[in-house]
């Protein structure tokens, strides 16, 4: 949960980024921390604890200050997980103290399984820590979309978001930095929206 | 999962009382209280020569992986975790369910000097954050004080 620090007048509040392995998780941190705009100090080191081939072993990590906030520093952490199976574990990890989660999905048909497992894997792993994704703000990314064999936005909204009341999701292709931004600033007003709503903050 | 109680600022005035009071008696260079989802609470000490924002992000991660191997190995907990360095050495040790406090220390201090008295400000801390957590729960901040009108613009990209 979010910290909320009053001596200081500082908000810290935790992004995971998810997904199935090589679906772009590490590429949106990496556009982000490449083409933000932010004030002098305001954007931290991307920490990337990954493998000589440079897949994710624990996770990668970027502190940035939001612009546009008066009265308060805002600092967003946004972290991902390992995308590979076997990594499962880890990922419970950096899910403790989750504010907001940005669910990657690789838009190729033949990626479906492995986006939907991915997304049970997530509702699995929540449900250990004792969250339920109903309660937690999150939005679904559709990534890879300058692939040629995309399945349509319909269908994946049909596998992944397919509920009462739909998540927002974005379309992207994150190398080109399209639709990165976007999916990154409607998870942080829903959280700041969760926050300012709930009146009070969880701690502080 | 349970949370963290509120602090107020006369928690983390005392909670810094706590850590100048433990730095000057172990000689340590930066002591901070970290929350083990990544967050930095408080510090005290150097904090010019180190990116404490990252260092504890990667402290709460390196602590709760080193406990599930403890879990791995049938241990409870591995309460503690020591790395040392040429320069600098890093202790961290678990204050309670949601904090942990994490030093870093020349390495030519002793570690027997800097856990020793770890004990006695692990133990204040944890009573202060249990104080803090029997006040009045409900007694929150007004966030409405953060301006949320236009919030499409809280990241922009370059050019």
């Amino acid at each position: 949960m979010a910290i909320i620090n009053q001596a200081t007048k500082e908000l810290q509040v935790k992004i995971v980024y998810y997904g199935p392995a090589m679906c772009g998780k590490t590429t949106n941190l990496v556009q982000v921390h490449d083409h933000v705009q932010t004030q002098a100090g305001n954007k931290g080191k991307l920490v990337s604890l990954a493998t000589s081939s440079d897949r994710t072993l624990f996770f990668d990590f970027l502190p940035i200050e939001a612009m546009s906030i008066k009265g308060f520093k805002t600092k967003f952490q946004l972290y991902t997980v390992p995308g590979q199976v076997i990594y499962n574990t880890t990922r419970q990890l950096v899910l403790r103290g989750v504010d907001g989660i940005v669910f990657c999905a690789d838009s190729q048909y033949e990626k479906m399984q492995e986006n939907m497992e991915s997304f049970q894997n997530l509702q699995d792993n929540l449900k250990a820590l004792k969250l339920n994704l109903d309660e937690i703000p999150y939005v679904i990314q559709y990534n890879k979309r300058d692939l040629p064999n995309v399945a349509p936005v319909e269908y994946m909204d049909f596998l992944l978001n397919n509920r009462e009341v739909q998540v927002p999701s974005f379309t992207a292709a994150a190398h080109k930095c399209e639709g990165v931004f976007e999916t990154l600033n409607m998870i942080t007003r829903m959280l700041l929206h969760k926050y300012v709503n709930q009146g009070r903050p969880q701690y502080a | 999962m349970a949370t963290l109680p509120q602090l107020l600022e006369e928690d983390i005035q005392r909670l810094d009382g706590i850590l100048t009071e433990y730095l000057d008696r172990s000689d340590a260079a930066t002591a901070l209280i970290i929350d083990k989802g990544g967050f930095l609470i408080t510090h005290q000490g150097d904090a010019r020569r180190f990116d404490l924002t990252t260092i504890a992000a990667l402290a709460s991660g390196a602590y709760l992986a080193n406990q599930t191997i403890a879990n791995l190995v049938h241990e409870e907990n591995f309460d503690s975790v020591y790395q040392q360095g040429d320069k600098f050495s890093m202790f961290v040790t678990n204050i309670d369910e949601h904090c942990l406090l994490m030093v870093i220390f020349p390495s030519k201090t002793g570690v027997g000097v800097v856990k020793y008295h770890a004990t006695e400000a692990r133990k204040q801390i944890a009573a202060q954050l249990q104080a803090a957590q029997d006040r009045d729960p409900e007694n929150g901040l007004d966030l409405s004080v953060l301006n949320l009108a236009d919030p499409s613009e809280l990241f922009r990209r370059k050019g």
